[in-house]
């Protein structure tokens, strides 16, 4: 060893040292936040987000700068009317549609701490909220009148153990449109409108040729799909779970004829394998654009043909039903709820009440606007349901028809888990476009919910 | 501070000094090169630690807890791991995953050398060409998946419109579980190829002319000059690009992205890719935990089949003899 050599040598262990105490400091705070970082993250995000302003924040898909310009203007108008009154400001955040179902953006700020202080959700979204502990209780901030208002099986959906945890703004029954130039083109008059499911395939089969197919149902998988197609079960009496128990109704005939429905729809080669426009929700790249003669879609789309395809001449008709069945149509829609970790949850759960669940006039009022005007709705309370009819808002055309034919006897949309919704899902799937005999996949969904209704302990699945 | 020992010659003493001196000068010299490395691997190991590492590690922490979605841990030791064993959707997207790797891979490797040898010549407006070729790369990925999954629809698309003149219309390329695969791998290669035929083209650009003239004066034919002079020559470019292509067919944003466009994982689960189905366990159902772990393997079985080809090629050297 040469006396250069000597010297460096407690020099490079003296680097070497250094570069080992790095390492384990790095490795320290590496592993202090791999065992602690789960917890301690959204801690952190938590107080980052109490420093943001104080306005609480309200995520939704129509303001400011939604597609629709009347939704958007309710939306902007309502928080406005609050914010005059108030101490604690409303503000509106918007998330596009496609973010805010499906997407990424709310899963992501619960998860890290972030959650808005008010949103909206579907029934299909419940539980994954409320079991998450993240919706606040509305009900001590409601007079028993409001809470009656509401139709109890619109209500439903939003209420656990008698307590209220979301306020509906609308309910949104499917129906059958029919584009009635391709109607008229297949030589068919109104005596042809179809009420069971064998008469709806014959139908199509005459409405379908080489450019054009002739019922139209949901094929992309999701939560829209199984919403769709939930009221086609009901008909034939099945229920997800059979009431009072762990057990599934997914193997009852009337959900194995649900699901074959479907599937001989889509074998004949009456109904596509996909659709348009990002799904079968969409009424004017569908039936707008002559891509299919029927479409299965809800009564949001009276306003979107409105806007988007005004040339349209559209007839519409109720769920047709299964031999010996009994009508039923499944009933959508968003509710406001507030969220019980965000910046002040007593203010936000006033701000629901106060926009959409007193019994003063101006929260009334504001409900017959949305629905028959900003929107095209059926209304989720009696008061609201009166006064629109008072001012003429159901009196003619489709909303009518939904008001008188459609809406009676339907069903509010049911709420379950992410997992039970997967299941359903792939049943659907399986049968539809795999070719999967329906009893089997029905029974396969039947055991896995079943499966997993043995250890669920969250909120009753309705 | 050093000593001066009695009875020491002081020129002793100083060139003793002087040398201390020095050594300490070429240590400075030494600590200011391992100082101006440091300096310059910082920032990215910086970056590779904090948006890199620390989220690797964070994620593999997470796959041993349950995860709410809304800020509840429970530690739950090796359930998620044990759960994938017994989950039918995600050993079903394991084996979609591996046929899509598979087709995906030697697709790349086939079509980007293919089209490399085709636009390897100057001819006039061969940049034009090229650039074509590439163009799809410089687009978003859910534009590309818009546009195509508007093309492919049942039919009326243009697609099913073009191959019914040839009497093969009337299928479902996105709706069909027996086409789709087939048909997001085909979307895929033709975005990607332009990116290896690139690469190619720099590594044939690299072989000199001088050893096709000579064997073309031996009499070697163009499938021999392929053989033995472009294949042997292009081995670093072929490592890279299997490797590269190998990383981009498991976990690659051209998976997610365009799954989640065009097809959600459907029809009936046919086009359900790993990538996928972790998306959903974590957003869809807020089972944050479970998905953190389903990454970790996927990382893990990624980092095997890393070292695989690494073995298979010698590390890229090919060298077999």
């Amino acid at each position: 060893m040469t006396a250069d050599q000597q010297t460096a040598g407690p020099q490079r262990q003296s680097v070497g040292l250094n570069r080992r105490s790095l390492i384990k400091v790095g490795a320290g705070a590496a592993g202090g936040l791999g065992l602690f970082g789960p917890s301690a993250l959204p801690l952190i995000s938590r107080r980052s987000a109490a420093a943001q302003g104080d306005a609480l924040t309200f995520w939704q898909f129509y303001a400011p700068g939604g597609r629709v310009q009347t939704q958007t203007t309710w939306f902007e108008d309502c928080v406005a009317g609050w914010n005059a009154q108030n101490e604690r400001q409303v503000e509106l955040v918007y998330v596009p549609n496609s973010d805010y179902m499906d997407g990424t953006k709310l899963p992501t700020a619960f998860a890290s701490g972030q959650g808005p202080d008010l949103f909206i959700i579907s029934p299909g979204d419940f539980l994954r909220y409320f079991n998450g502990g993240v919706l606040q209780d509305l009900t001590p901030f409601m007079e028993k009148e409001a809470i009656d208002d509401f139709f109890p099986d619109v209500l439903a959906s939003r209420i656990v153990d008698g307590k209220v945890y979301g306020l509906p703004m609308e309910v949104e029954p499917m129906a059958m449109y029919y584009d009635k130039a391709a109607w008229d083109e297949a030589g068919l008059t109104d005596s042809d409108i179809p009420e069971t499911w064998e008469q709806l395939l014959e139908v199509g089969k005459r409405l379908t040729n080489d450019q054009r197919f002739g019922v139209l149902f949901e094929t992309n998988p999701g939560y829209y799909q199984n919403f769709t197609w939930y009221p086609f079960m009901w008909q034939g009496g099945a229920e997800i779970q059979v009431p009072e128990s762990n057990k599934s109704g997914m193997r009852d005939p009337g959900a194995v004829a649900a699901l074959k429905f479907w599937q001989d729809a889509v074998n004949q080669g009456v109904s596509p394998r996909t659709e348009l426009g990002g799904g079968a929700w969409n009424g004017p790249a569908n039936l707008g654009t002559g891509y299919c003669a029927i479409q299965n879609i809800g009564i949001w789309s009276i306003s979107e043909l409105r806007q988007d395809a005004p040339d349209l001449e559209y007839g519409i008709f109720k769920l047709p039903v299964p031999e010996g069945g009994t009508y039923t149509t499944d009933m959508g829609g968003w509710a406001f709820v507030a969220n019980s970790q965000g910046k002040d949850p007593e203010a936000a759960a006033q701000f629901i009440v106060w926009a959409l669940g007193s019994m003063s006039d101006d929260s009334i009022q504001r409900g017959v606007d949305w629905c028959t005007k900003a929107k095209s709705d059926m209304t989720p309370r009696k008061s609201v349901q009166d006064l629109a009819v008072e001012q003429g808002g159901f009196e003619s055309g489709p909303l009518k028809l939904f008001a008188e034919e459609i809406f009676p006897g339907g069903r509010g949309e049911p709420r379950v888990t992410p997992e039970i919704y997967k299941s359903i899902s792939d049943a659907i799937q399986a049968a539809m476009l795999n070719g999967v005999d329906p009893e089997q996949a029905a029974e396969q969904a039947a055991t896995e919910i079943e499966a997993y209704l043995a250890t669920y302990t969250g909120a009753p699945i309705l | 501070m050093s000593v001066l020992s009695a009875g020491q010659p002081a020129d002793k003493q100083a060139g003793r000094r002087l040398a201390t001196v020095t050594r300490q000068r070429r240590l400075s010299q030494t600590k200011r090169e391992w100082l101006a490395a440091y300096l310059f691997l910082l920032p990215d190991l910086l970056g590779l630690l904090i948006f890199i590492g620390l989220p690797m590690v964070l994620s593999l922490s997470l796959g041993f807890f349950t995860v709410s979605g809304f800020g509840q841990y429970t530690f739950t030791g090796l359930a998620n791991y044990q759960k994938m064993l017994v989950d039918p959707l995600f050993i079903g997207s394991l084996q979609t995953t591996a046929k899509y790797v598979i087709v995906l891979v030697p697709g790349l490797y086939v079509v980007g050398l293919g089209l490399a040898l085709l636009v390897k010549r100057p001819i006039p407006l061969i940049g034009l060409f090229r650039g074509m070729l590439f163009l799809p790369n410089v687009i978003s990925l859910v534009v590309i998946g818009l546009i195509w999954k508007f093309l492919l629809v049942d039919r009326i698309g243009v697609v099913n419109t073009l191959f019914s003149k040839i009497g093969l219309g009337g299928r479902s390329w996105l709706g069909d579980p027996n086409l789709t695969l087939w048909t997001l791998l085909a979307v895929t290669i033709w975005f990607l190829m332009g990116f290896y035929m690139l690469i190619f083209l720099a590594g044939l650009q690299e072989i000199p002319r001088e050893y096709y003239d000579a064997a073309r004066i031996d009499g070697a034919g163009p499938w021999r000059s392929f053989r033995d002079i472009t294949l042997p020559l292009l081995k670093p470019t072929s490592f890279f690009v299997l490797l590269v292509s190998l990383v981009a067919a498991v976990t690659g944003p051209q998976g997610f992205d365009l799954v989640y466009v065009m097809t959600k994982g459907g029809p009936a689960n046919s086009t359900n890719l790993t990538t996928f189905y972790i998306y959903q366990q974590a957003f869809l159902f807020s089972n944050f935990g479970y998905a953190a772990a389903m990454a970790s393997v996927l990382v893990f079985a990624l980092l095997v089949l890393t070292g695989v080809l690494f073995a298979l090629t010698k590390g890229g050297r090919f060298d077999f003899d």
